[in-house]
């Protein structure tokens, strides 16, 4: 769409930064076991961009995801959420801070069985006891093209309709920032494309800023910036030029 | 977030209505016996209304000591006189109403199981509650009427004869009439009428009433014509209005009833406490499998609390389904339980079941209280489950294993236990809160071994699977490592089984202890071969009939012995009296203080005390001691000699001479006779002999048994019981086999993938089927050894303070081994569902189940 939106990082563009992270450590175990996930990440996430997160396995990408997210706390460094430390919180406030703030979609789809599409797409806003904008909703439904399955229960769902249904309900709340972790990882090529081009129109057509981890060079590609980590170490950052662009990214990074 | 529960409740009702029946059998239990003794009071009630609905006074004696055949004194037919001159009488009437026998042509009883008889006499029609469906009231002394339900049982018509016995010999009448009380039957007791006089001849009771019934001219109220009537007549009497004195003895009736009630409630709280275990372990494998759903929940923002809840919403409304399903189980119970007694002849009284607004708010707090309790912890442990859960593809919650923690934990509570359990049994608490402490504190003597248990279960099961590794082979192998994999699991499924079989082992060696103790007691203290006792050994029977057996060929001695129960110093003891002449022939003292001849050479005034009895009260030979009798009376006595005190308290705590129990206790009527035979007499030659005699002399209510058959009565008795406390802890054991049910279809949920990969690589549904019995079989049966050996160290503990009374242990091994073969073969019964359900498993799918 416009070209200021897929202006290479390094031009350190206008756009505020949504998520900031400075000095990120992260080890785990000690002594001869100790295992450094993360060794000095900085990073910044402007708002309404598509960022995808790359590296083999072991290099620390998931780990990222998961402390800039909340799930997981750095062993040094902070992070920054829509100006908020989000490093110190407690339980409750980062109950709070997923409720307003974040959206995730996972491989493995996690919708409930037992409640519909429809349902599952609603679970944040009942849980956060919210009442749900009806227009915004039947906008995140058609968007995901899922209409006419509204009321069906996942199990009748093909896994690619899961998966929609798993980014609907991650857009309902209009999330500040949707992390998405290996979003297409269970899914067939038709599927995957149709998923990826959901969360891209997502930042296009309304801003929505995405974290994606991915090992997927043709999922990374529909990203607006590619950062990769080896070791535990930031070590490339650009815009992504193609998808076998990418595969020679990953070659380098062994 | 609620209507998610109610949805996962639905998609998993088949789990919830399991995880139900754990509370539904111990709800059932609780509601039934509420129902039933209701339904009882409530008829009891209506009958005492019934039985004085023309009464507007009535006077009897108060009882100073309870009688245990629950008999009040009579009083001199006298005082009638006074209170006939009293303003406001417009009727006054004095009657008999005593327990006696009834027999039917043949001499048998009419009354069924040990339901009371009783032998009435009619009087003024004013006061007549009964109705006559057939015939007509005694018009002669040789007439007598019957209930219409016990002239039914014993297929009696008019113008057969039938037998009273009173405290003399048997006497015949025509049946003339047949009664009915109102509306309602007389709850099994049989209930004859004669004229008043011929009913005082009877029961001993000339010149005597049990009570005097007053009707009030008009104008006169029944509280003014009391306090009118009191004042006439002596201290010793109660004068009461008709509602106070059926409320009075409806409470009494209750008060009776209550034990029974406390008792069938014990048993309902064992259930529901195994229930807990099954709960416990329901929810908890339901947490673990449902973490990766509570983790995504919290990324989407759900709090702890929020998570927490939905768990305890689950528990609330499983307890409400449990406690609902409970209560109409416990209708049904009560409901055939009646029909039950009903054909054994002990009838409730005919009436509708009560089900009181308590019965209802009781069940359904209990049952709720007890699911959402048990489900506390695994919703605690939901809450601690981490959003980040939702990403990974296992993880284990809670998997910190704080053995110190437990061990510790295990440690105090079970030596809490312990502690709780001998200061009760040392300590020598009297019945309900002595009981109640020893549950306690086996309550958290079990809890503790069950906290420590999942250390056992890898041990157990390597041990218990041998065999079926042997035979079975690979499936044995794989069914003993799943019952190792989770040994938590494993441990609360044995666990709640555990209790059950602990309890049944206990009840099983305390039985058969009791059984070879009482034998001991009878071989060593009844040298005599024959023992005399009144019908069924509930009533006592009529003094000639010692003399008649003293008579018959072979006999060399016969001695009745009488009871009483009165206060020794203020503490209400058992009292008996013996026939000084013979007495050493036939029963064997065991002397602390004192020998033989102090029996022989008994005077009036002195007093054979029992030790437990001089114990308690402090006194040694040659003190004084004051004996209260029924009226109130008292007198004093001389302690002569100390016995010790046997466990069948055949000579109950007390003895005295044959004339102070007939003129200052009114006893006179014989509860056993012990008899001799001259040696070289044949045994059963003689026992037919005295059988006849007493027959013939009209003294058919006497049953004469020789040791053996006295062994086997009492065994009998003692097996009656057991049979009962058995089939009541059938019900925890029957909610701990559910317990195994869920918990293997739980197990096979989760393994699904590993189901299908073992059916993939060539293992057949039968193969499947048998690691799955064989995993049901290792849990029951680590539950039936470990109960089994609670079991033992229990009745061991508790049998120590009881052998200084006589008491010795015995272990029926046998019966042990038998009830952990049957264990097991209820494994293998609780395994069919779950075995059936993971052989049908379908291959692919499992292996692609997500």
């Amino acid at each position: 769409m416009e070209s200021t939106l897929a202006a290479p990082s390094e031009s350190q563009s206008s756009a505020s930064p949504i998520v900031r992270a400075t000095g990120l450590e992260r080890v785990y175990g000690e002594g001869q076991a100790e295992v450094r996930a993360l060794d000095g990440v900085d990073v910044e996430f402007e708002k309404g961009r598509f960022t995808s997160i790359m590296g083999p396995s072991g290099s620390g990408k998931s780990t990222l995801m998961h402390i800039l997210a909340g799930l997981d706390k750095p062993t040094a460094g902070t992070v920054e959420i829509d100006g908020q430390d989000i490093t110190g919180l407690d339980d409750g406030e980062l109950t709070q801070l997923r409720r307003d703030k974040l959206g995730f979609v996972f491989q493995f789809f996690n919708l409930l069985p037992v409640l519909t599409a429809e349902e599952n797409i609603l679970l944040p806003l009942s849980i956060a006891r919210k009442k749900p904008d009806r227009e915004w909703v039947d906008q995140v439904i058609d968007r995901v093209g899922l209409t006419d399955r509204r009321d069906h229960r996942p199990s009748e769902l093909s896994g690619g309709q899961q998966q929609r249904v798993a980014v609907a309900r991650a857009l309902v709340t209009k999330p500040a920032v949707l992390f998405a972790d290996e979003p297409t990882g269970n899914l067939d090529s038709k599927a995957s494309e149709d998923v990826l081009k959901m969360l891209r129109a997502a930042v296009d057509e309304t801003g929505q800023t995405v974290i994606m981890v991915t090992h997927e060079p043709d999922a990374a590609a529909h990203g607006d910036r590619l950062i990769a980590l080896r070791d535990g170490k930031l070590v490339h950052d650009a815009p992504p030029v193609s998808a076998d662009n990418v595969i020679e990214l990953l070659k380098t990074l062994g | 977030m609620l209507s998610l529960t109610f949805k996962n409740l639905w998609a998993r009702k088949w789990r919830s209505m399991m995880t139900a029946v754990a509370v539904i059998f111990g709800i059932a239990l609780v509601a039934g016996t509420y129902i039933l003794t209701d339904t009882t009071n409530q008829a009891f009630d209506q009958i005492f209304n019934e039985s004085l609905a023309g009464t507007d006074v009535v006077v009897t004696a108060k009882s100073e000591v309870d009688q245990q055949d629950g008999s009040t004194p009579a009083f001199p037919a006298k005082i009638l006189k006074k209170v006939d001159q009293v303003d406001g009488v417009k009727v006054a009437a004095g009657s008999i109403f005593t327990q006696g026998a009834i027999l039917d042509d043949k001499g048998d009883s009419v009354g069924g199981g040990f339901a009371p008889q009783f032998i009435a006499s009619t009087g003024p029609r004013v006061f007549e509650a009964v109705t006559y469906p057939q015939g007509h009231p005694p018009t002669s002394a040789h007439e007598a009427t019957l209930d219409e339900a016990a002239a039914d049982r014993a297929d009696l018509k008019l113008g057969d004869t039938i037998e009273l016995v009173g405290t003399r010999k048997a006497v015949p009448f025509r049946l003339v009439g047949l009664t009915q009380l109102g509306g309602s039957s007389f709850g099994g007791s049989s209930i004859a009428q004669v004229e008043l006089p011929v009913a005082q001849k009877i029961t001993g009771k000339e010149g005597e009433y049990d009570q005097i019934s007053i009707a009030a001219d008009s104008g006169v109220s029944p509280e003014e014509l009391r306090d009118r009537v009191s004042e006439v007549v002596p201290k010793g009497l109660r004068v009461e209005t008709a509602q106070e004195n059926a409320d009075r003895n409806a409470s009494e009736i209750r008060d009776s009833l209550q034990f029974l009630t406390i008792a069938l409630l014990a048993f309902a709280a064992i259930a529901l406490f195994v229930g807990s275990f099954v709960i416990f372990n329901v929810f908890s494998i339901t947490v673990a499998q449902r973490t990766r759903e509570f983790g995504m929940l919290r990324t989407l923002g759900a709090s702890r609390r929020q998570i927490l809840s939905t768990v305890m919403i689950e528990g609330l409304i499983i307890g409400l389904v449990g406690s609902l399903l409970g209560l109409l189980v416990g209708y049904g119970l009560a409901a055939g339980l009646s029909a039950v007694l009903k054909a054994v002849g002990a009838e409730l009284p005919a009436n509708s079941l009560q089900v009181l607004p308590r019965t209802i708010i009781v069940s359904l707090l209990i049952g709720v209280g007890v699911t959402l309790v048990s489900s506390l912890i695994p919703a605690f442990r939901s809450t601690r489950v981490p959003p980040i859960a939702a990403l990974s593809e296992n993880l284990e919650v809670g998997g910190k294993n704080r053995v110190v923690v437990r061990t510790v934990i295990a440690v105090l509570l079970g030596l809490l236990g312990l502690a709780l359990v001998a200061t009760a049994l040392i300590g020598g608490k009297d019945g309900g809160s002595g009981a109640a402490q020893i549950g306690a504190g086996a309550v958290c003597v079990l809890i503790a071994i069950s906290i420590f248990a999942p250390k056992l279960v890898s041990p157990a099961a390597r041990i218990i699977g041998a065999p079926l590794e042997r035979f079975g082979g690979l499936t044995g192998r794989l069914a003993r490592e799943n019952a190792q994999r989770n040994p938590s699991r494993t441990a609360v499924t044995a666990a709640a089984l555990m209790i059950g079989l602990a309890l049944i082992a206990f009840v099983t060696i305390f039985a058969s202890g009791l059984s070879s103790s009482v034998n001991k007691v009878i071989e060593d203290q009844l040298p005599g071969e024959i023992i005399l006792q009144g019908q069924g050994g509930i009533l006592p029977f009529p003094a000639g009939a010692v003399t008649v057996v003293q008579k018959v060929d072979g006999v060399e001695a016969a001695s009745g012995v009488r009871y009483v129960s009165a206060k020794v110093d203020g503490k209400t003891a058992s009292i008996s009296s013996v026939d000084p002449a013979d007495i050493v022939k036939v029963y064997t003292v065991e002397w602390e203080e004192g020998s033989d001849s102090d029996l022989t050479g008994l005077t009036d005034g002195q007093i054979v005390i029992g030790n437990k009895l001089a114990d308690s009260l402090d006194v040694g030979v040659g003190d004084k001691v004051t004996l209260t009798s029924q009226k109130g009376q008292k007198f004093p006595f001389q302690v002569s000699a100390i016995m010790k005190t046997d466990s069948i308290a055949l000579a109950g705590e007390g003895i005295i001479s044959q004339s102070s129990m007939a003129r200052d206790f009114n006893q006179k009527s014989d509860a056993v006779g012990l008899v001799k035979l001259d040696t070289g007499a044949d045994l059963d030659q003689t026992q037919t002999a005295i059988e006849d005699a007493l027959k013939k002399q009209d003294f058919p209510t006497v049953d004469v048994l020789n040791q053996g058959e006295l062994k086997d009565q009492q065994k009998s008795q003692i097996n009656g019981l057991l049979a009962m406390i058995y089939v009541l802890l059938a019900l925890a054991v029957i909610v701990s086999l559910v317990g195994i049910v869920v918990t293997l279809i739980l197990s096979i949920y989760e393994r699904t993938r590993e189901l299908g990969m073992l059916r993939a690589v060539g293992m057949s549904r039968r193969q499947v089927k048998r690691m799955v019995r064989y995993e049901a079989v290792i849990t029951a049966v680590i539950g039936a050894v470990s109960g089994l050996i609670v079991g033992v160290i229990f009745a061991f503990l508790i049998g120590i303070p009881l052998s200084g009374d006589g008491f010795n242990l015995s272990y029926p091994i046998g019966t042990l081994i038998l009830i952990l073969i049957l264990t097991a073969v209820a494994g293998v019964i609780a395994a069919i569902y779950p075995a059936r359900k993971a052989a049908k498993l379908d291959v692919l799918e499992a292996v692609s189940y997500e």
